[in-house]
This record gives C-alpha cells, sequence and structure tokens, in this order.
C-alpha cells in the first residue's frame, strides 16, 4: 500500500503546530466567510493572498484549502435560519433547511447540514485519495458539446420538479435565461442589454440574483406580514441540542450517500461547481422520494443531499488544479496563481516533484473536514439564538449584511441598484408563489449553457448532430428526457393504483 | 493698483502652494488600483509591485491595492477618471487598455491616462494536444492557407482580446489570408481542459499557463511569440515565432499609469521610484518566480511605445472587421 505510506507521512507533515493552527484558523474563517452573505471562498482566499506569500507551501495550501471547504459548511447556516444562501452553493439549503427551522427544528437542520456536509466531504477526500488521476483525466472528456448537454439535463429536472406548478416554473426558468443574456457575448464580443453600463459588461453575478431574491424577497415578504397581522410573531424562546434524532438519520443516510457521488464528479468538471452540485442533489432525492410532496416543506432528506454534494464538489474541484494543472472554478484558479507565486507548479508533475506538499494537503483535508465538523456543532448553538432576535431587528440587519456582501464582490455601486431590483423580483414571485430555484438554476448555468451551444456550433461548422457525437452526450439527453417524464408517469400510476383500488 | 498687488499675492500664493506641494510630496497615502479582481495578473503585478517598493524602502507612505473589476479594465479607467490630476492615485494596465477602446467597449482610452512606467513583458504561446498532427506553427499556417476553418483555435478572452489578436497577428505575417474567416472560439474557464481534452485544435495563451501540462506531456508548445527564447527553464526548448520564419512577435506588456493631468514633479517621483526598484533583488526574485520577462520603459518612450501600438491593434482589428472606435 503505497498510498498509505505517502499519506501517513502528510499527516505528519500536516500535523505539525503551525500547520494546525493554520488549518483552524483558515476553517474558521472560511466557516464565518460562508455565513455571510455574498462573501464566500473567493473572496476569503482573495484575502489570505498577500500572507501567503511569507508562508512556506504546504502551509499556504492547506490554509486556502481550509477556507474554501470551510466556507462551504459555513454557506448554509444562514439559508436555514433566516432563508439567505451564505452563497450560491447553499441555495438548495434554503429549500428545505429554512422550512425546517420554521416548523422549530432549526437545532435538528443544522446539526444535519454540518453531519451530511462532513460525510461528503470526508467520502469524496478518499475518493480523491484513491481514483483523483482517473476521474481527472474523464473529466477532459467533456468539451463544449458534453457541457450543453449537462446542462439541459439540469434545467429539465429543474422544470420538472416543479410539475405542480409547471407554467410558473417555466415562467421562472425563461426570467432567468434571459437575465443570464445580459452582457458582453463571449463568442462574438458584442455587448447585450447593457445600455451602456459598463458595470454590466461582465454581466449580473448570480450571487447578486440570489441574495436579492432570497434575502431582500424574505425580509419584503416579513415586512408584509408585520404591517398586516402586526408584531405578533413568536419567537423561538427554548433552544435544544444540536442533534439530529434517529428518525432524521434514517431518513437522511441513504440521500447524503447517494448524492455524494454526483457533487464530486460535478465538481471536477471545470466551471461546473458546487451550485449545480446542489441544486441537481436536491433534483435527484426529489424525484425518487417515495413523498416528493415533503420536499420544499422541510424534508430532512431534502436538506442533507444537497448539502453533501456541494462538499463533495468542493472537494472534487480540487482534482484538475492538483492533478492536471487546470483550474476548474474561480476559487482554484487564484489557488492556482498563488502556488506558482509560491514556486509550485501544480499539475502531474506536482505529486512528483513535491509529493510532500501535495500528500500533506489531502491529509490536511480529512483533519480539515473533522476540524470543519467540530468548530459548526457548537457554533450552530450559538446562531441559533439569531431567532430569538425580534423581526424590527435582525431585518434590517439582514438588509445590511446583503448590500455589504453584494458590494464586496466587485466593489461596485451598479450592483446594489440591481439587488434592489431582484429583491423586489423576489417579493413578486414569493408573492404569486412562482417557484425560485428554475430562476437560480437558469442564472448560474445560462451563460455557459448559451455559450457552449455556441461552441460546440464552431466546432462543427454548424452541424447539429455534434450533440450527439459521444456516449456522454447521448446519456445526458435520455436522461433530460426522462427527468420530465418521469415525475408524471408516477403521477400517473399513482393515480391508476388509487383507481384500481377504488373499483 | 489693488487689484494688481492682489493678482501678484495670488500668483505668489498660488506657485508657494505648488512648489510646498511638490517638496513634501508623498505626504500621504498612495491609492493603488487594479481593474482586475483579486489574484488575476493586473492585481498579482500591482500588489508586488507596492510589496517591493516597500519593502525596499524606496516608497515610505503606504500603498493600500483596491480593486475595480468590470468591464475588461474598463471600470477601472471609469474610475480613474474621477481622479484626474491626482498624484496619489495608480493603476496598473496591459494591451486591455488600448484594445476595450479599439473594440467599442469603451470610449475611454489609454489617452486618458498618465503612462508612467513599463515594467515587464510576458508572451503569447501556441500550444496543440499531445497527438496533434501538427508538429511547427508553420504546419498550422499551411492548414489554414488551404482551409481557414480546418483548425480550430481557441483562448481564454473575448474575440478581438489578446489571446484572439495574439494569433492573427502571427497568422498575418505567415501570409494567412482571410483573418476574418478564422473559427476563433472563446472559453471563460477550462480553456486548457479543452485542448488537454482535444476538443480545441490549438490554444492561444500566455507562456506560463502551458508550462505545467507541457512538463507533464499533456500538450505540445509550438511556438512563443516572444522576440527571443527564453533563457532558461522548461520554455527555453521552445523556438519563437521568428525563429520559425515568421518575422513578428507579440508582446503582452504591463505598466504603471496614473490619471490623465496627473501633476509632472508626481509622474517623475513615481517614475524614479519604480527604476530604482525594478534595480533591486526583491524585484528579480518576484519576476524569476511568476516567470516575467524585466522590461523597465520610462514615461516618454511607453508614451510613445503605446501610440505605435495602438496603431497596430487598430490595424488588425479592423482587418477582421472588431474595430469599432472612431
Amino acid at each position: 500500500m503505497e498510498i498509505l505510506g505517502y499519506l501517513s507521512q502528510g499527516f505528519a507533515l500536516a500535523m505539525t503546530p503551525l500547520n494546525l493552527v493554520w488549518l483552524v484558523l483558515g476553517a474558521i474563517m472560511g466557516t464565518v466567510l460562508g455565513m455571510l452573505p455574498g462573501l464566500g471562498p473567493t473572496t476569503g482566499i482573495a484575502l489570505l493572498l498577500p500572507l501567503t506569500f511569507t508562508m512556506t507551501p504546504d502551509t499556504a495550501l492547506i490554509t486556502m484549502c481550509a477556507v474554501y471547504y470551510g466556507a462551504m459548511f459555513g454557506g448554509s447556516r444562514s439559508s436555514i435560519l433566516l432563508n439567505v444562501p451564505g452563497d450560491g452553493a447553499a441555495v438548495a439549503a434554503c429549500f428545505d433547511g429554512y422550512p425546517l427551522a420554521k416548523k422549530g427544528l432549526a437545532e435538528s437542520a443544522l446539526a444535519m447540514s454540518a453531519i451530511a456536509s462532513f460525510i461528503g466531504g470526508l467520502l469524496s477526500t478518499i475518493a480523491f485519495v484513491l481514483m483523483a488521476v482517473p476521474v481527472a483525466r474523464f473529466a477532459l472528456r467533456f468539451g463544449p458539446p458534453e457541457y450543453f448537454t449537462l446542462m439541459i439535463f439540469a434545467l429539465a429536472a429543474t422544470a420538472s420538479i416543479s410539475k405542480e406548478a409547471i407554467v410558473k416554473g417555466f415562467i421562472s426558468l425563461t426570467l432567468g435565461l434571459m437575465i443570464s443574456t445580459i452582457g458582453m457575448d463571449y463568442q462574438s464580443g458584442v455587448l447585450r442589454f447593457t445600455f451602456g453600463i459598463m458595470e454590466l459588461q461582465t454581466g449580473i453575478d448570480f450571487i447578486i440574483v440570489i441574495i436579492g431574491i432570497y434575502g431582500l424577497g424574505e425580509v419584503f415578504i416579513n415586512f408584509e406580514k408585520l404591517a398586516v397581522k402586526g408584531p405578533g410573531v413568536e419567537l423561538k424562546k427554548k433552544f435544544g441540542r444540536i442533534w439530529i434524532t434517529m428518525e432524521q438519520w434514517k431518513r437522511s443516510w441513504l440521500p447524503i450517500l447517494r448524492q455524494t457521488p454526483v457533487g464530486f464528479l460535478i465538481g471536477v468538471l471545470p466551471g461546473a461547481g458546487g451550485t449545480i452540485a446542489a441544486l441537481m442533489a436536491y433534483n435527484n432525492e426529489k424525484q425518487i422520494s417515495k413523498h416528493p410532496e415533503e420536499f420544499g416543506e422541510g424534508a430532512i432528506e431534502g436538506l442533507a443531499a444537497p448539502e453533501a454534494a456541494n462538499n463533495a464538489a468542493s472537494v472534487g474541484a480540487l482534482i484538475p488544479m492538483m492533478t492536471l494543472g487546470v483550474p476548474g472554478s474561480g476559487t482554484t484558479a487564484i489557488m492556482l496563481g498563488a502556488l506558482m507565486i509560491l514556486g509550485l507548479q501544480p499539475g502531474p508533475l506536482l505529486f512528483q516533484q513535491h509529493a510532500d506538499v501535495a500528500w500533506a494537503v489531502i491529509a490536511s483535508m480529512f483533519l480539515g473536514n473533522v476540524v470543519c465538523a467540530i468548530i459548526n456543532i457548537p457554533l450552530a448553538g450559538v446562531l441559533v439564538r439569531v431567532l430569538a432576535v425580534p423581526p424590527r431587528i435582525l431585518y434590517p440587519l439582514i438588509v445590511g449584511l446583503a448590500f455589504v456582501g453584494v458590494y464586496t464582490i466587485n466593489f461596485s455601486t451598479v450592483d446594489l441598484t440591481l439587488l434592489m431590483i431582484f429583491g423586489v423580483v423576489g417579493y413578486l414571485m414569493k408573492k404569486f408563489k412562482i417557484p425560485t430555484a428554475p430562476l437560480i438554476l437558469a442564472v448560474v448555468i445560462g451563460q455557459s449553457m448559451e455559450q457552449s451551444y455556441r461552441m460546440s456550433m464552431m466546432l462543427s461548422d454548424g452541424q447539429l448532430g455534434i450533440f450527439f457525437r459521444t456516449g456522454i452526450c447521448n446519456t445526458l439527453l435520455v436522461l433530460a428526457v426522462l427527468s420530465v417524464i418521469w415525475p408524471f408517469y408516477s403521477d400517473w400510476r399513482k393515480k391508476k393504483k388509487a383507481g384500481t383500488i377504488k373499483k | 493698483m489693488k487689484k494688481l498687488l492682489t493678482l501678484v499675492i495670488f500668483a505668489m500664493v498660488l506657485s508657494f502652494g505648488v512648489a510646498a506641494f511638490a517638496a513634501d510630496y508623498p505626504s500621504r497615502p498612495f491609492e493603488f488600483i487594479s481593474p482586475g479582481g483579486a489574484g488575476g495578473g493586473w492585481d498579482t503585478t500591482i500588489r508586488l509591485t507596492a510589496k517591493v517598493l516597500a519593502e525596499e524602502g524606496i516608497v515610505t507612505q503606504p500603498m493600500p491595492v483596491i480593486n475595480k473589476p468590470g468591464g475588461g479594465g474598463g471600470v477601472g479607467l471609469a474610475y480613474l477618471q474621477k481622479k484626474k490630476a491626482d498624484p496619489y492615485t495608480v493603476i496598473v494596465y496591459s494591451p486591455p487598455l488600448l484594445l476595450i477602446n479599439l473594440s467599442g467597449q469603451t470610449k475611454l482610452s489609454y489617452k486618458d491616462t498618465t503612462p508612467i512606467a513599463m515594467l515587464i513583458n510576458d508572451y503569447g504561446a501556441f500550444a496543440v494536444p499531445k497527438d496533434s498532427p501538427y508538429k511547427t506553427i508553420n504546419d498550422v499556417m499551411e492548414a489554414m492557407k488551404k482551409d481557414p476553418k480546418s483548425v480550430k483555435f481557441g483562448g481564454a478572452s473575448s474575440p478581438g482580446s489578446m489571446d484572439h489578436l495574439q494569433f492573427l497577428q502571427v497568422a498575418k505575417a505567415a501570409g494567412v489570408k482571410n483573418l476574418k474567416e478564422l473559427p476563433y472560439i472563446a472559453f471563460q474557464e477550462g480553456s486548457l481542459a479543452a485542448l488537454m481534452g482535444g476538443h480545441i485544435d490549438l490554444l492561444s495563451t500566455g507562456m506560463a499557463e502551458t508550462v505545467g501540462p507541457m512538463e507533464a506531456g499533456d500538450i505540445r508548445v509550438l511556438a512563443i511569440t516572444a522576440p527571443q527564447r527564453v533563457e532558461e527553464g522548461p520554455l527555453a526548448q521552445i523556438p519563437t515565432v521568428m525563429e520559425e520564419g515568421i518575422d513578428t512577435a507579440f508582446i503582452n506588456w504591463r505598466g504603471i499609469f496614473g490619471p490623465a493631468e496627473m501633476p509632472d514633479y508626481a509622474v517623475k517621483y513615481l517614475e524614479d521610484s519604480l527604476a530604482q526598484m525594478v534595480k533591486t533583488d526583491g524585484w528579480d526574485e518576484v519576476c524569476t518566480k511568476n516567470g516575467w520577462t524585466r522590461a523597465f520603459m520610462g514615461s516618454a518612450d511607453f508614451k510613445a511605445f503605446l501610440d505605435k501600438t495602438n496603431t497596430e491593434y487598430k490595424d488588425l482589428l479592423t482587418e477582421i472587421g472588431l474595430y469599432k472606435g472612431e
């Protein structure tokens, strides 16, 4: 077992006091930044960048990785407690996490999210050790046509989970796709819908859309409730232990195990990332669930599955960077840059030339997941007290945080205007019961879906046949069709069963 | 008489004021701007410049760096206009400063800045998948001459920007006609992965990006756009396009700018400080680590260089129909 030898050496290096201190600090910093709307791993690592110039390569990399997955743990805290996702990957945690908190089960929701994150992170770190290289090679087979079909599958699955309101689902989806067309068209260089506003040239950051629709939208809805019903909102006064029940675990363990590989594989694909992983995991579980009607009303497995998947994705995203020297996301691109400044060349040779560093980082991922879980359980006990804060204090605070968070993305006031617009959009969508998930997914993937279509067309000189060129494409297309048909089919079967019983 | 006296006093106060201002300059902190996000090329350049200036004790005032990303650098340029004549504002730029104006993304141009000094050069590289039929850059050019659509090439920036232009400039010098018809595929993320997976035939990118995958044998680098070979490291084996018989070079220059109408004393101070900085060991180390080629050029030369370069870019963009300036 050559690997075990490397790994134990890695643990030895990762457990030096200095590395442990930075690991814990990084994990705490990531958790806190992840919690705050708008601030995420990218901001955290960018902030740390000047500091890492003075560190040794192993410490620098361990710290940056800790911030990265710490943010994945932290991101869902505010989703569950306030319905304001800390970052894109935590959107799916709103769907069932917030209803759980409303039902008075905030403690279980917070605990479940930490446990699911821990398991997702741990299992995918093991997968990293065992099969990083073959997985990275497989990811290379994804070219523009494969990406396009993947996005089609993701959209089809999301539109179909809102089958109760399929027309509203499609309205939401279309709106999202429209938002994603704003900005420069990457293939022709033409500016679209920017109205001469330079800040719009790079498009609208999806974090702004998320914080506007969920954060501000939620605040506006609550303002209305307070105005109509008066301040008679009952606040949570008693707080239980941060832990889950056996029954909740029984419902969640299988979804966690099922969706971890999904998250891991999507994370490995350059450019896909945690948000898509989490949304897909949620959709998958809703579709195979025996009681899909509970999803969105506080189904614990609807929280556990995306939480496991987004942590798995964050580990997966490190694979192309470490094994191929190819950055898969904004965050890993910054990490790659930092490594090069430190004199390390990420890529296949990293494991030959700097095996000690590479294995120390992998070992630190095991330790980091444990540290994050340990930090998050007691932290949740403090955070859950947020529910005891009266609305007239809490909501202005959320608004303040949302504005600060959005401003830090681009340091631009145009984004603040956009935030307000999306706040109103979010309010109206909630008011008219239009599902928000299709819009969010469309905004997240709309641009790369369009671009991968256009790139495919350029590669094939305009032949549509390119979308059927590989097994990957065909499988994804079949899955897309199935995911649209499946909810209707299972509905029909249920009705048929009910019908035969009546007879 | 009284009027004249007032005028004289006013003039004296004014000149004294300016002199005093210039004499104890710099007397407050600078504002260093990166027109791109944290961790990118611009950001790294200006942060490391500030770091070396401070560590070597050349500039003692604080030089905090702020990010003004967006619009391919246009947002930073617009922000700079609010700081007109301010002696304390400093920004970093590279070819996109010219290109965003020429392609019509912004009306502002390099003429709305004060060039202070060019610091470094970087060069482009053309890479193919390891099993590509193209062995030299000339193989690619021959294929393109036969059928302009036969080689799908990509880059990590939009059409009309650096990755696209550096290849077109070489193709033009090699005698490829119909530059407009060459299929350029713009990736935002994952351009290197697309090359390694064989989804595109050629990638036009920066030199540093190719080193890792090249050493691992996943890609082959056909040529670099530098005027002469890289002296050391893995790239030293790669020929320049000139050596391959194509008479051109494409330089990705990076330099430091001030706002328009920056006072002369400030330009002089910063130019001298940077000239001193590039001679330090600290700067040497930074350049080696990042693979930058040192290429210092003072304010006047830099201005002339920009004028010349702007015309070259403009001609190239006009040829492919992407020139939208006026």
